[in-house]
């Protein structure tokens, strides 16, 4: 038995096709309804079918049919995505442990020396199409295509650069490494950009374009000066997203920065590629939500914009309090000249409580109606 | 003037639905509203509904064509200007050209992509990899969201 099996079909004349003029809106400039919703929703997808986070990753037909399938109950987006945070990184030599409650970790093993770090390339297309990436998204996407083709949307990810190129060599030398080796940092990062843009054109190569989703989590200013997140985040994402689009990638851009961006967001906005299609969410500005009004005040002339609702708050039983400040959020960032969506800080939490996920869409239709304010 | 066209080049340009007579209309219209790097010029033109583009090389009479290519999404302004320079040359003013952000419209919606730039006269050209790539897969899109 398919995991296509265990799934009624999505209701595609009534929900799918209202949430997909949803969803095409911020776009074009075509208002449709009211503002969209993605609370970034992975393993919570799962959880809510009654699988458990591990099937998610471990199964990754049967995590993307869960989030496929859930969308339509909270009313979301109508296209689906599965991931986690280390893609290309088995390829360049490290092994992958599923969990019980976790995304896969790495389980090594590290380079330790800088002389190991010296010698690796990215690694060449026809060796990837033969590792485990490119296997895993081609059946990914192959059974979307063949059992959700109507939320298929072939994506991509360099994720986050500098910290998948970090669990290389372990976190702790990498940061030690950025100040007293930093030819050795560089040279570890570009390997895995290159690595990545290697990944993107063959998607691109099959699918005829895909969309990339690329972020900066690692470095963010809990850890990293400005120039530092520049230097080795800002820039490497450009790279990134540059040589995918010369390769025919894109045009669709998810910009993920996760963490504290108190500061560093001022480097992103000079050094990002903007294409006509991307979406930016930053997660947090010290401890707090990084606030909507400053996000779409920076960026609302470049970029959709999708500020958060804190994503401990999803997890915390009081939908009230979810509400309010979703209706703060949408309040505040609702006009974006390019576009909003209501997000969450990050990935929802896997055991994210359905009615906060409620809601959120339900401050989404009370206060982001087009046509109301 | 003598046009040089090598036949890859001349089977790309077709594939992209353009004819000579738009190339020729992109050179000679061009004067000094061009650019120019390493012995090559880039000049666009408006035609019609699309913006044409031609790379190319002149040698006295004679017009080598690198390539050509065009996008349906109409140029608006500058957004943002890059720090590095192109080292690309814009005729008209001598000015280098920067990379950058620019406006485009199409279908009623406004939206950026990454440009080639002079700030002093705000004028925009678009590379032929994003030409022929994202903006491309851009428009199509564009149409279909807005069908």
């Amino acid at each position: 038995m398919g995991y296509e099996e265990l799934f009624p079909p999505n209701d595609l004349k009534g929900w799918h096709a209202n949430a997909a003029k949803r969803f095409a809106s911020p776009f074009v400039d075509n208002y449709h309804d009211r503002v969209d919703v993605d609370p970034i929703m992975l393993s919570n997808a799962a959880v809510h079918c009654g699988f458990t986070i591990r099937d998610f990753y471990e199964k990754p037909e049967l995590g993307i049919h869960c989030v496929g399938y859930v969308a339509e109950l909270f009313d979301l987006l109508p296209v689906t995505h599965w991931f986690f945070s280390l893609p290309w990184v088995r390829e360049l030599g490290v092994t992958l442990e599923y969990k019980d409650t976790l995304p896969p970790v790495s389980t090594g093993p590290i380079m330790s020396e800088p002389e190991e770090v010296e010698k690796l390339v990215p690694i060449e297309k026809e060796d990837l199409k033969k590792g485990s990436t490119i296997p895993l998204f081609y059946g990914l996407y192959d059974y979307v295509q063949q059992n959700l083709p109507h939320t298929l949307v072939p994506i991509s990810y360099g994720f986050d650069l500098c910290g998948a190129g970090a669990e290389l060599v372990g976190v702790e030398n990498f940061i030690m490494w950025t100040f007293t080796e930093p030819d050795i940092a560089h040279h570890l990062i570009d390997t895995y950009v290159g690595t990545s843009i290697n990944g993107a054109d063959i998607l691109s190569d099959k699918y005829g374009m895909a969309m990339l989703i690329v972020g900066s989590i690692l470095a963010n200013n809990d850890i990293f000066s400005d120039e530092m997140v520049e230097e080795f985040s800002a820039k490497k994402m450009h790279t990134y997203v540059d040589q995918c689009f010369r390769r025919g990638a894109g045009p669709q851009v998810f910009y993920h920065l996760c963490g504290n961006h108190e500061t560093d967001y001022k480097v992103f906005k000079k050094n990002l590629v903007w294409s006509p299609f991307n979406v930016l969410e930053i997660g947090y500005m010290g401890q707090n939500e990084f606030p909507a009004e400053l996000l779409k005040n920076e960026f609302q002339d470049v970029t959709t914009i999708m500020p958060g609702v804190d994503t401990k708050l999803m997890i915390n039983p009081n939908p009230k309090k979810v509400y309010e400040r979703a209706k703060e959020v949408v309040l505040a960032g609702r006009d974006a000249k390019k576009g909003f969506i209501l997000g969450t800080t990050c990935e929802t939490p896997p055991y994210t409580i359905p009615g906060n996920l409620l809601a959120l869409t339900r401050a989404a239709r009370d206060f982001g109606t087009y046509g109301t304010w | 003037m003598e046009y040089i066209i090598a036949d890859a080049v001349k089977e790309t340009i077709e594939k992209r639905g353009l004819k000579i007579d738009d190339i020729k209309a992109v050179v000679e219209g061009a004067g000094d509203d061009r650019i120019y790097k390493d012995g090559k010029f880039l000049a666009k033109k408006e035609i019609g509904e699309i913006t044409v583009y031609v790379m190319y090389a002149l040698d006295g009479d004679k017009c080598t064509v690198e390539t050509a290519y065009s996008h349906k999404m109409k140029i608006l302004d500058i957004v943002l200007v890059g720090e590095e320079d192109s080292g690309w040359v814009y005729c008209k003013n001598k000015k280098p050209v920067f990379t950058g952000h620019t406006n485009l419209t199409y279908l009623g919606a406004t939206r950026s992509g990454p440009s080639l730039v002079e700030p002093e006269t705000g004028a925009s050209w678009f590379e032929e990899y994003l030409a022929a790539g994202a903006l491309a897969t851009a428009e199509t899109l564009f149409q279909q969201k807005r069908a």
